[in-house]
């Protein structure tokens, strides 16, 4: 018990500090944007493949329940709404958690452990800076953006389940899916998929910034980065539902 | 080599460090001047690097105080701290190279919020790079160089700013006999080019013969024993002379 709360105490000093840093000059822009296209870039293809897959299974697992109640024209309706709302977003940041928090974990976990964070330090720059804010903002840029595309390739996916089992047309899908799904879906799923990338890269970041016990830390932080961050991912996502309905419902 | 007597660049007084129940270091003084090449020697496991990190305040002392260059560093923020850093090169034990960055990369690191042209930063890499005798590798990655053309990059990345005080961490360790000479002769030659003031912490006899202006003995802690080479190499005290067996 002891232990966890030396944990949240250290985590909030460390978020404190970020936030601290992240306004003060100078700013790191360039590392930030290599950050966000290592992020973007290394990520796209697990994030496109996995949102296909997800798209089509998920449509051809709902299709027979459907069809039950006579409901099959509601597919992409259905579909559509369970993927903008909670499948995309969650199971992107639960794929980038695993790839993306696992490298940054790992790599400033052995930058420690090689010494590379210490002479940062004493040639007079601010390894915090440099390494810590440029990859949590990095993530919280670049998640939202995967996202956006796992939800468009999934839906892509979707389309092609529907037309398994039926035959439907690409407009009268999409025209479909645009009718179902409005603001209150896409708003909300949106604005919580920057929570998931902060979340993500702060988490990475500290496990990996105060990591020790020399190489025996490098895969102790990667490891303590995914399972941390997957389980926030999914503490955040049930406070963004609960807020969201809130306020729907205000 | 006989050592300058200058005006004072390092001074440690009472200096105490301990991690837990384990006391590393116990009451070390030292006072460093201009243009000396010091050489702290001891067994692994003794405190040199302990001692060589609370230097540039990577670490924190218990007690004691450290005055660097007129500066006491335990009292600046981390602006001051920074700018005093700037006057001090570091050579780690592994070079510390950015593995993400490719060797100019490396070099330009300390000069990024220089503010300084981009020709006088190329001129700048190319100087240090000569120095080491490393220009082809310019655009190579660190894990594409040997132990010992790291340990050269090392080098050429802390002597980039021009500092005044050279640390070294075991430049030598885990090189073969002959590369360890070229780089404590590399250390020599740096030293006269740029004529600075250098502390080097080691186990290997050879460096500290090659080098040290002074040597100290560390020993659990304390200093056990100084002076120059020769005098050091006649001492008849047992853990002494154990080093130059």
């Amino acid at each position: 018990m002891k232990a966890f709360f030396t944990e949240v105490t250290s985590l909030t000093f460390f978020t404190g500090r970020f936030f601290k840093e992240l306004f003060q000059p100078p700013y790191e822009f360039n590392e930030l944007v290599k950050q966000a296209y290592l992020i973007g870039n290394k990520s796209f293809y697990l994030v496109a493949i996995t949102g296909f897959i997800m798209g089509l299974v998920l449509t051809i697992q709902s299709a027979p329940t459907l069809s039950q109640f006579g409901a099959e024209s509601w597919l992409p309706a259905m579909v559509a709404v369970s993927i903008i709302r909670e499948i995309g977003p969650v199971i992107t940041a639960l794929i980038c958690a695993g790839k993306v928090g696992s490298g940054i974990g790992a790599e400033l976990a052995s930058m420690k452990v090689t010494e590379q964070i210490d002479a940062m330090e004493v040639s007079g720059a601010n390894p915090f800076k440099y390494l810590v804010v440029t990859r949590v903002v990095a993530a919280t840029l670049m998640i939202p953006v995967l996202v956006i595309f796992s939800d468009a390739i999934s839906l892509g996916g979707a389309f092609m389940g529907v037309n398994i089992t039926g035959d439907v047309s690409f407009s009268l899908f999409f025209s479909q899916v645009v009718e179902a799904v409005d603001f209150a879906d896409v708003f909300p799923a949106f604005i919580k998929t920057f929570f998931f990338g902060f979340i993500i890269g702060l988490v990475a970041c500290y496990k990996g910034y105060h990591s020790n016990k020399g190489t025996e830390g490098v895969g102790a932080a990667a490891n303590a980065a995914v399972v941390m961050a997957s389980l926030l991912v999914f503490i955040i996502d049930m406070i963004a539902v609960q807020f969201t309905n809130l306020l729907i419902n205000y | 080599m006989e050592a300058t007597q200058n005006a004072t660049v390092v001074k440690m007084a009472h200096l105490q460090k301990s991690f837990g129940d384990n006391e590393v270091l116990k009451d070390i003084s030292l006072t460093i001047h201009k243009g000396e090449t010091v050489v702290v020697l001891g067994k692994s496991g003794s405190g040199k690097s302990v001692l060589i990190k609370c230097m540039v305040r990577l670490l924190d002392v218990d007690e004691g105080k450290v005055s660097i260059l007129g500066s006491d560093i335990f009292s600046l923020n981390r602006k001051e701290l920074n700018l005093l850093r700037m006057k001090i090169g570091f050579l780690f034990q592994g070079a510390a190279l950015y593995d993400s960055l490719t060797v100019r990369e490396n070099l330009e690191f300390p000069l990024r919020q220089s503010g300084k042209p981009r020709e006088e930063i190329d001129a700048l890499v190319m100087e240090v790079l000569q120095s080491v005798g490393l220009e082809d590798a310019v655009d190579l990655m660190p894990s594409e160089l040997s132990g010992g053309m790291r340990k050269r990059i090392g080098l050429a990345r802390s002597m980039i700013l021009k500092p005044e005080i050279m640390l070294y961490d075991e430049p030598t360790t885990g090189l073969d006999p002959i590369t360890a000479k070229e780089i404590s002769n590399l250390i020599l030659e740096v030293q006269k080019k740029y004529n600075t003031t250098s502390i080097i912490i080691t186990h290997d006899i050879q460096c500290a013969r090659i080098t040290a202006n002074r040597m100290l003995i560390l020993n659990n802690g304390v200093f056990v024993a100084e002076g120059a080479f020769d005098e050091l190499k006649k001492s008849e005290d047992k853990l002494v002379h154990s080093f130059f067996e």
